[in-house]
C-alpha cells in the first residue's frame, strides 16, 4: 500500500504537479477540504517549511486553521527526511503552542518571551517596554557607542589609511535567521563600522 | 482493506524519541513539565528511559538497555525497545471492557476506543499482557489513554504519527504480512552481520500482534515480554460477552466483579452477587461489603486497590 | 551518503544529533557498506555501526597520520613502481587520481623541513611565535601572465570600469610524476607519517591495537577505484586547539584515498545551526564578506586596488574574483558606488590585521573584560551558555553599558545578570530583550549542510508583539540612520551612502533581499520608484527586476550588482519575481533522476545547482567515471563533449571548467568550445589539484599531533611540542611579543592533570539543542531527556562511589556544576602510554535560565577552556580536565 500524503496540495491539484519548473505562481497555500468534524485537519492549509535546528534541511508542513497551528509534521514529499522528523523536528509545534496538563487544553506557550522588555541598570528584574522606546533607545545608545569608540582613520606601517572602525561593538549571531536576515544584519553592522561580527559558524 | 500492522526495527532504531513526542503533539498530550511546575533537572533519575513508564499521558515510549557483550568486537550493546500498545488480535482489552468502549477497528486490526463511552473500571488494564493502558482524569472522570494506532490519519491515508516521524526508518507501516516479510529478511540481515539472538516477536503472540518487531539483542535484552498471555478473564470472554449485552449500570459490577475473580491479582478473591450487591470472599465464604443495592464506588474500589495500575510490573525499562 | 562502500563516524555522533542522516546511512549499509565509529564513548551511532574503536578526546590527528601511514605502506609503495611503468590502475589502489588529481607530485621548496625534536615546521619565528610559510610553497617552472589583449582570455579586467589592479601571474609549479623526488609532495607526506606507526598511534590514542588494525584495513578497502568512503565529522573534529588541521586531514585522507567528489565519497561536515551553512556562506564573521571573499583590512587588503591584487587567482575559477567584489559593492552602496571611489570600497570598516589582534567571539569578550567593548548584539546566540568558560563571558558582559539580544525566550545571555553568581545591583549595563519570530512565522530562504538553498514559507503570524528579525533591523537601522542624518556624527558616511530599500508594497520584506543576494543587471532593474506587486503576487506593478541567470553573467565593470555571487540563480525567475514559489529554490521535483540522491530539481544547490562539488574528480583522466554505476558527469568522445546535467538526465552540473566561450571583439559573437578532459578536478583552486599538503594554515602544513591546551600526559609522544605552536588563546607567557591576542591565566585558569586527572569531553543529546534556548522551552523534550548527565564508566564510577541518578559536583580551576551521573558500560577506561586512563562526558544543554528544565548552578561550558584553534578561532570545548565527587543537593 502506497501511503503518500493526501489533501496536501490537494486544492492546487494539477498545478502542483506541473510546479516544478515554474508553474506555481503564487504563494496561496492549498486548502484541503474534509468532511468530518471530528478529523484533526479538517479545513487546514497547508504551508511548507524548513526545520529550525541542524543544518540537515528536513522539510516540515504546517497545518493551519482560521490563522492558528494545529498541527506541524514532516514533509512527505521532502527528498532528504520523506515525512520524518527527530524529536526536535517533531516538536516544533510546542515552540508556540502547548498543552495544558490540566485542562489539557492548548494554549499559547508561556515561556515564550513575546513583549519588548528592559532591564535598567543595577535593577534585578526585567521591566515592559514599548517597540517604539525600545528602538529609539536602543539606536540611541548604538550611535553614541559608536561615535565614542570610532576610528575613522589610522597609521599603519607608515602609510594614513581610511579604516572607518567601530571598536566599541560586537554583534554576535545569524545562524539561526534566514538568509536575507543575515544580509541585513550584516549590512547594517558593517555599515556602523563594526568588525567584532561573529556567529555560531566559529563555535 | 487487509490488517495492518507497524513494524518496529530495533536495528534501525536510534532511539531518538521522535516517535514518543510526534505521538504526544498529534493527540495533543501534555507533559511533566509545565510554567507552573517547571520540572527540576536535578532531580532526574539518570535514566534514559524517561518518563519511566507509560503514564496517563504518555503513549508510547522509547526504551533503553546497554549491556557488555564480550561477544562481539563491540564489546558492548545498546537495545533500544518501543513500548506501546501490541494491538493484539485475541486481545483482552476488548473482550472485558463492559461498556464497549474498546473495538477493534475492522479497517486496520488496531485496538481503539471511544472515551466517551469508557466508565473507567480500568479492567482491560488487567486483561493486557503488555501492562499497556492508562487513564487520565477529564474533569473527575477517569478514562482509558492507550495507543489508538491513529486510526483517525490512518483513514485518511496518512501512517501513524510515530511512524511517520521515524527518521531512520525504525518503524513502517503496512499490510501486516508484508511487514512480517521484511521483519524476517532484516532478522536474516542481522544473522549474518554477527547478531546471533536476532529475532522476530509479534507474528503468533496473542494469536498475532499488529506491531511486529525486530529484536536484535534477542527478546530479554529489549524487553519483550515471553509467552504473552492473556490473564485469566480470557477464558470468561464467553461468560462476558452475553452479558454487555444488557445495560450498562448493574452489569459494569458484575463483570467487574467476575474479572477481580479471574485477574489473580487479589489478596482475597472476591466474588460480587449482583441480586445482593454483596462482595463476597471465596476463600472465607464472609461478605467483605454489604451490598446496598448497586454501590459502583464502593465495588470499584474494592477491586481496584488490589489491581496493579501504579508502576511496571513488565515492559521494557531495561536501563542498566 | 546512501552511494558510499565505508562509513566512518569520527567526531560526529550523526544518528543522535543528525537523526536525518541515519535513513541515509542505513540504506548504504543495506547494500552492504561497513559502519565504523571511533568515538571516545558509545554513541547511538555507534549502535547502528558494525565496528566500534574508542579514542582518547583530542587524538584524532594520530589516529589520520597512521592510516596514511598504513595506506602508504600497504597500499602505495607496494604499486606505485608499477603504476609507473604501466599507467595502470591496481585493484586496490587509485593511483591516477592521487598523481592526477592532488598536489603528490609537486616541488617543494628546498628549506621545507620538519623536526621532530622539536615538533615545529620551517619557517618558525619564535619571538612572534608565528610561521612564515614561504617554505611550504612549490617550486616554480615558470611563469605564465594573464592575457589581457583584446581576444586574451582576460580581456575584460581591462575594460572600461574595472577597477586597476596587479594582474596575477601563473607560477607552474615544478612536478615529479613518479613520485620519486625526494622533495616531491608525496616522499615529504611519506617520511612526516612514518612516524606514526600502530604501537605509537594506539599509545597516544588510547587504542587496542587489534580494533585499530580493523577499523585501518576496513578503510583501506574505499582506496580502490571505484569504490567510496565517506567521513562524517562534527564539533568533535573541529572544537580543538587543532580542529582546522583535524578537518584538513580528514581531506587529506580523502585524497589520498580516492574519494573526493566521487559519489558516497568526501568529508561530510555536519553542522549543527539550522542556517550556519547560510551565516558562513554570508561571511557574518570578522574577516569574511559573503561568498567567501575576504573582508577589508589593513594590510593586504586595505585599498580595493590591493584587494584585487591579493585575492584575485591565477588561475581556476577564483580567477573572476574582481566580477564577485564589484558586484558586491555595487550592490551594497547602489548608485553611490563608482569606478571613481572605488566602488565605495573604503567605507567598509577595515579589520586591524597589521596587529594580529583577534576579533572574534571568544576575543570580543576579553575585550569587554579590559573595558574597549561597550555595546553588544545577540542575535539568537547564548554565549553565556554556549561560549568556553561561559562563567568568564557574563563576568564580562557586566562591563558592557548596553546588551541587546534578540530571541524568542530569556536566554542566559539577555540575563547574564541574574546568574545565581552575578549580582545584578553591581551591574549598570541596559539590557533590552527584542522578541523575534519563530521560523514558521516568516518566510525566507535557509541553507542546510549540503548546500541546498530551501525557501521557508510563513504559516502564521508572530504572538503578540514578537517580530521577524528582518523587520527588527529594519526599524533599528531606520532610527539609526534617521540620528545620523539629523544630527550627524562620526563618519556618517557608511550609514548613508549604503543601499537599503528592500521594501515590497511599502513594507520590509525578504524577497527584494532575495534579489539582492541573487544578483541582478543594473539595466532593466529600477529600485527607485519603490515596488509593487501585482494582485496575484507574481509580478510588479511598480519597480522593476532584471535578474541574472548565474554568476557567470556578473561583471566587474559595475554594471551587475550581487550580494551573494555562489547562490546566483536560485532566485532567477523574472516572470514572477514576487513570487518565491515560482523560483528555483522552490524546486518541489522530488525525483530521483540518475538514482544517485542528486534529486537536482528540489530546492536549488549553490553554485549553479551543482549537488556533489568537485564533481570531475569522479571521472578518470578520459573523463570516465570511476564506478560506471556512480555516473555524476561524463565525456562523450564522440560528440567530443560533457555530458552534464542541465536536464532531468541524472548527472550533475559540472563543478569543473567544461568549455571555454571567447568573444570576438569586433563582431561580438560568441564562440563556445569543449574543454577536453584534463587534471583539473579542482578549479577552485589556483593549482586546480587537491592538497596533501598547504601553505594556507598558520599553524602547519601538514596536520601534526598535538596534546589538547588540557592533556593527562606531560609529553608529546611524537614529537617535542607539548601544544599546538600558536593555539588562540596562549598565555601570556613574559618576555614574547607573539602576535595574537593573548589570554591571562585569570582568563582560561589552566587545569593540570595532578589535580584534574579526568578527560572531559562535552557533547549534545538528540533531545536538546545547543543551550537549549528552544528545546527546553518544548515540555515534551524537557519530559523526555530532564537533565544535564556526567557519563562514566563502571570502572570509574565505583573509585568513586557513584551510582546512576546520584548527584555529582564536577569542577576544574574554572567553575564547578552539579548534574547527574550515569554509570554506562558504553564509556570505558582507555590505556594511553601504558597508563589507565578515565574518560568522562557531559551534556551541556541546561542551565539557571527561567525556563523548563531549572537547575540552580552555572551552565557544563562554565568548565571549558577558553582557547581556540588559530586557524577557526574555533574554542576547544572537546577535550578538558575535570575532577568529581559525589555530592547531595
Amino acid at each position: 500500500m502506497d501511503l503518500t500524503r493526501r489533501g496536501f496540495f490537494k486544492a492546487l491539484g494539477a498545478a502542483s504537479m506541473t510546479s516544478f519548473a515554474f508553474g506555481m505562481t503564487q504563494a496561496s497555500p492549498a486548502l484541503a477540504v474534509e468532511a468530518e468534524e471530528s478529523w484533526k485537519l479538517v479545513n487546514t492549509e497547508e504551508y511548507t517549511n524548513i526545520c529550525c535546528y541542524c543544518a540537515g534541511g528536513c522539510g516540515s508542513v504546517c497545518s493551519v486553521r482560521d490563522g492558528e497551528l494545529v498541527n506541524l509534521e514532516g514533509d512527505p514529499d521532502h527528498p532528504i527526511n520523506q515525512g520524518g522528523l527527530c524529536p526536535k523536528g517533531a516538536t516544533m509545534f510546542q515552540l508556540r503552542n502547548v498543552v495544558n496538563p490540566e485542562t489539557r487544553e492548548i494554549e499559547k506557550s508561556k515561556v515564550r518571551q513575546t513583549k519588548p522588555l528592559v532591564r535598567r541598570p543595577y535593577s534585578n528584574k526585567w521591566e515592559p517596554i514599548s517597540w517604539k522606546d525600545a528602538i529609539a533607545e536602543i539606536a540611541q545608545k548604538t550611535k553614541e557607542t559608536r561615535d565614542a569608540g570610532f576610528v575613522e582613520t589610522e597609521m599603519v606601517n607608515g602609510k594614513k589609511l581610511v579604516v572607518n572602525r567601530c571598536e566599541s561593538i560586537a554583534s554576535l549571531g545569524g545562524s539561526q535567521q534566514n538568509s536575507e536576515e543575515e544580509y541585513l544584519i550584516l549590512k547594517m553592522m558593517r555599515a556602523l563600522g563594526i568588525v567584532a561580527i561573529d556567529n555560531q559558524a566559529r563555535v | 482493506m487487509t490488517e495492518k500492522a507497524i513494524l518496529f526495527d530495533s536495528s534501525r532504531c536510534t532511539a531518538c524519541r521522535g516517535c514518543q513526542v510526534a505521538c504526544k503533539c498529534w493527540n495533543d498530550l501534555p507533559s511533566e513539565p509545565t510554567a507552573e511546575r517547571p520540572y527540576d533537572s536535578v532531580n532526574w533519575d539518570g535514566k534514559f528511559t524517561h518518563p519511566a513508564d507509560l503514564n496517563s499521558c504518555t503513549r508510547l515510549i522509547t526504551t533503553f538497555n546497554d549491556f557488555e557483550s564480550e561477544s562481539s568486537q563491540k564489546r558492548v550493546g545498546w537495545a533500544f525497545g518501543r513500548r506501546a500498545c501490541q494491538h493484539c488480535t485475541e486481545a483482552g482489552c476488548v473482550n472485558i471492557c463492559p461498556a464497549g468502549a474498546l473495538h477493534k477497528d475492522p479497517e486496520t486490526g488496531f485496538i481503539t476506543y471511544d472515551q466517551s463511552k469508557c466508565i473507567g473500571c480500568q479492567n482491560c488494564s488487567s486483561a493486557c499482557p503488555f501492562d499497556v493502558p492508562r487513564y487520565e482524569d477529564q474533569g473527575g472522570k477517569t478514562v482509558i489513554n492507550k495507543c489508538s494506532g491513529c486510526v483517525d490519519r490512518v483513514a485518511h491515508g496518512m501512517k501513524p504519527a510515530c511512524v511517520t516521524t521515524c527518521q531512520s526508518g525504525a518503524l513502517q507501516f503496512g499490510d501486516r504480512d508484508e511487514m512480517i516479510a521484511l521483519a524476517n529478511e532484516r532478522v536474516e540481515f542481522l544473522h549474518d552481520h554477527g547478531y546471533e539472538d536476532a529475532c522476530i516477536y509479534g507474528v503468533d503472540e496473542m494469536a498475532g500482534l499488529h506491531v511486529i518487531q525486530v529484536l536484535k539483542h534477542g527478546m530479554d535484552a529489549h524487553g519483550a515480554v515471553a509467552n504473552p498471555s492473556i490473564p485469566v478473564t480470557a477464558t470468561l470472554s464467553g461468560i462476558l460477552k452475553p452479558v454487555t449485552a444488557v445495560g450498562a449500570g448493574a452489569t459494569v459490577l458484575g463483570l467487574a466483579a467476575m474479572f477481580g475473580l479471574a485477574a489473580g491479582y487479589k489478596r482475597d478473591t472476591l466474588v460480587y452477587n449482583d441480586a445482593t450487591g454483596d462482595t463476597i470472599s471465596l476463600e472465607t465464604g464472609e461478605v467483605t461489603k454489604q451490598g446496598n443495592g448497586p454501590d459502583e464506588r464502593s465495588v470499584k474500589e474494592a477491586l481496584t486497590e488490589n489491581l496493579p495500575f501504579v508502576g511496571s510490573k513488565k515492559g521494557g525499562d531495561g536501563d542498566e | 551518503m546512501q552511494n558510499t562502500d565505508v562509513i566512518l563516524n569520527i567526531g560526529s555522533n550523526s544518528v543522535e544529533n543528525h537523526p536525518v542522516s541515519s535513513k541515509w546511512l542505513h540504506k548504504a549499509h543495506d547494500k552492504g557498506a561497513k559502519w565504523m565509529v571511533v568515538d571516545p564513548r558509545y554513541t547511538r551511532t555507534a549502535e547502528q555501526a558494525d565496528i566500534y574503536c574508542p579514542i582518547r578526546s583530542g587524538t584524532d590527528i594520530a589516529f589520520y597520520g597512521g592510516l596514511y601511514n598504513y595506506i602508504i605502506t600497504n597500499l602505495i609503495e607496494p604499486g606505485l613502481a608499477e603504476y609507473t611503468k604501466t599507467g595502470k590502475n591496481p585493484s586496490n589502489y587509485n593511483f591516477e587520481y592521487l598523481i592526477n588529481y592532488t598536489n603528490a607530485s609537486y616541488i617543494l621548496m628546498k628549506d621545507y623541513e620538519f623536526d621532530p625534536a622539536t615538533g615545529l615546521f620551517s619557517g618558525w619565528n619564535e619571538d612572534s611565535e608565528t610561521y612564515d610559510a614561504h617554505s611550504w610553497h612549490y617550486e616554480t617552472e615558470e611563469e605564465i601572465p594573464w592575457d589581457t589583449s583584446a581576444t586574451g582570455a582576460y580581456n575584460w579586467s581591462v575594460a572600461k570600469g574595472v577597477p586597476e589592479f596587479d594582474k596575477p601571474v601563473l607560477a607552474v609549479p615544478k612536478k615529479d610524476a613518479s613520485l620519486q623526488n625526494k622533495r616531491c609532495v608525496y616522499q615529504k607526506f611519506k617520511e612526516h607519517y612514518s612516524r606514526y606507526d600502530l604501537d605509537t598511534v594506539c599509545k597516544i590514542c588510547g587504542m587496542d591495537k587489534a580494533d585499530l588494525e580493523l577499523v585501518y584495513s576496513t578503510w583501506a578497502t574505499s582506496c580502490a577505484p571505484g569504490k567510496a568512503g565517506t567521513i562524517l565529522y562534527a564539533l568533535g573534529q573541529t572544537q580543538h586547539t587543532y580542529g582546522a588541521q583535524n578537518t584538513r586531514a580528514m581531506s587529506v585522507l580523502q585524497l589520498l584515498s580516492g574519494n573526493i567528489g566521487v559519489p558516497g565519497g568526501g568529508v561530510c561536515a555536519l553542522r549543527g545551526e539550522p542556517n550556519v551553512q547560510g551565516a558562513t556562506d554570508m561571511g557574518m564573521l570578522v574577516n569574511e564578506q559573503p561568498a567567501y571573499l575576504k573582508w577589508s583590512n589593513t594590510t593586504d587588503r586595505d585599498t580595493l586596488a590591493h584587494w584585487l591584487s591579493s585575492q584575485t587567482y591565477s588561475d581556476g575559477y577564483y580567477t573572476n574574483k574582481p566580477k564577485f567584489m564589484v558586484s558586491q559593492l555595487k550592490e551594497w552602496f547602489g548608485e553611490n558606488a563608482t569606478v571613481k571611489n572605488d566602488y565605495g570600497y573604503d567605507w567598509w570598516p577595515k579589520v586591524p590585521s597589521h596587529d594580529g589582534s583577534d576579533w572574534t567571539e571568544m576575543s570580543s569578550f576579553e575585550k569587554m573584560k579590559e573595558g574597549t567593548m561597550k555595546g553588544y548584539y545577540a542575535w539568537g546566540m547564548n554565549p553565556c551558555h554556549s561560549a568556553p568558560n561561559s562563567g568568564n563571558v557574563r563576568r564580562s558582559m557586566a562591563n558592557l553599558d548596553w546588551a541587546v539580544t534578540v530571541d524568542q525566550v530569556i536566554t542566559e545571555t539577555a540575563s547574564f545578570w541574574d546568574a545565581p553568581d552575578m549580582k545584578a545591583e553591581e551591574i549598570g549595563t541596559t539590557c533590552y530583550f527584542l522578541p523575534c519570530a519563530l521560523i514558521y512565522e516568516k518566510p525566507g530562504t535557509i541553507l542546510n549542510s549540503g548546500r541546498w538553498i530551501q525557501w521557508r514559507q510563513q504559516a502564521v503570524e508572530p504572538w503578540d508583539e514578537a517580530k521577524p528579525d528582518y523587520e527588527i533591523c529594519d526599524l533599528l537601522w531606520t532610527e539609526i540612520r534617521r540620528l545620523y542624518k539629523e544630527q550627524g556624527g562620526a563618519n556618517p558616511d557608511p550609514i548613508l551612502k549604503m543601499k537599503w530599500d528592500y521594501y515590497l508594497d511599502g513594507k520590509i520584506d525578504p524577497r527584494p533581499v532575495s534579489w539582492a543576494l541573487n544578483g541582478y543587471a543594473l539595466e532593466g532593474s529600477d529600485w527607485k520608484s519603490g515596488f509593487k506587486s501585482d494582485a496575484k503576487g507574481e509580478k510588479l506593478t511598480s519597480g522593476s527586476i532584471n535578474l541574472l541567470p548565474g554568476y557567470a553573467d556578473l561583471a566587474a565593470d559595475g554594471s551587475t550588482a550581487c550580494g551573494m555571487w555562489i547562490y546566483s540563480g536560485f532566485y532567477s525567475n523574472n516572470e514572477a519575481p514576487v513570487s518565491a514559489e515560482s523560483q528555483p529554490v522552490y524546486g518541489r521535483d522530488n525525483t530521483d533522476y540518475g538514482g544517485l540522491g542528486l534529486y537536482n530539481k528540489w530546492a536549488y544547490s549553490w553554485p549553479d545547482n551543482r549537488r556533489v562539488i568537485y564533481n570531475r574528480a569522479s571521472a578518470d583522466m578520459n573523463g570516465q567515471p570511476w564506478n560506471k554505476d556512480k555516473c555524476l558527469v561524463k565525456w562523450d568522445n564522440k560528440a567530443k563533449a560533457w555530458t552534464t546535467g542541465k536536464n532531468t538526465d541524472g548527472y550533475d552540473n559540472p563543478d569543473f571548467v567544461a568549455s571555454k566561450s571567447v568573444t570576438d571583439p569586433k563582431t561580438g559573437v560568441v564562440t563556445t568550445t569543449a574543454i577536453e578532459p584534463n587534471n583539473k578536478a579542482f578549479f577552485m583552486l589556483w593549482e586546480q589539484n587537491g592538497r596533501l599538503e598547504s601553505y594556507g594554515m598558520v599553524d602547519g602544513p601538514l596536520p601534526e599531533h598535538y596534546e589538547p591546551f588540557e592533556t593527562p600526559l606531560s609529553e608529546n609522544l611524537i614529537n617535542g611540542r607539548l601544544n599546538s605552536p600558536c593555539y588562540l588563546g596562549r598565555p601570556d607567557t613574559e618576555g614574547k611579543k607573539g602576535l595574537g591576542t593573548k589570554y591571562s591565566d585569570e582568563s582560561t585558569r589552566r587545569a593540570s592533570a595532578d589535580e584534574f586527572p579526568y578527560v572531559a569531553t562535552t557533547y549534545s543529546v538528540t533531545e536538546h539543542w545547543q543551550t537549549g534556548a528552544q528545546t527546553r522551552a518544548c515540555p515534551a523534550l524537557v519530559e523526555a531527556m530532564p537533565g544535564d548527565m556526567i557519563e562514566m564508566s563502571p570502572a570509574l564510577a565505583q573509585e568513586k562511589g557513584v551510582k546512576t541518578g546520584d548527584k555529582v559536583r564536577v569542577w576544574n580551576r574554572r567553575a564547578e556544576v552539579i548534574v547527574t551521573a550515569v554509570v554506562t558500560p558504553r564509556i570505558r577506561p582507555l590505556t594511553v602510554n601504558g597508563k589507565t586512563q578515565h574518560l568522562v562526558g557531559m551534556t551541556h544543554h541546561y542551565s539557571w535560565s527561567k525556563l523548563f528544565g531549572l537547575t540552580t548552578h552555572g551552565a557544563v561550558n562554565d568548565l571549558t577552556p577558553n582557547v581556540g584553534d588559530p586557524n577557526s578561532q574555533t574554542p576547544e570545548y572537546k577535550a578538558f580536565l575535570v575532577n568529581f565527587e559525589k555530592t547531595s543537593i
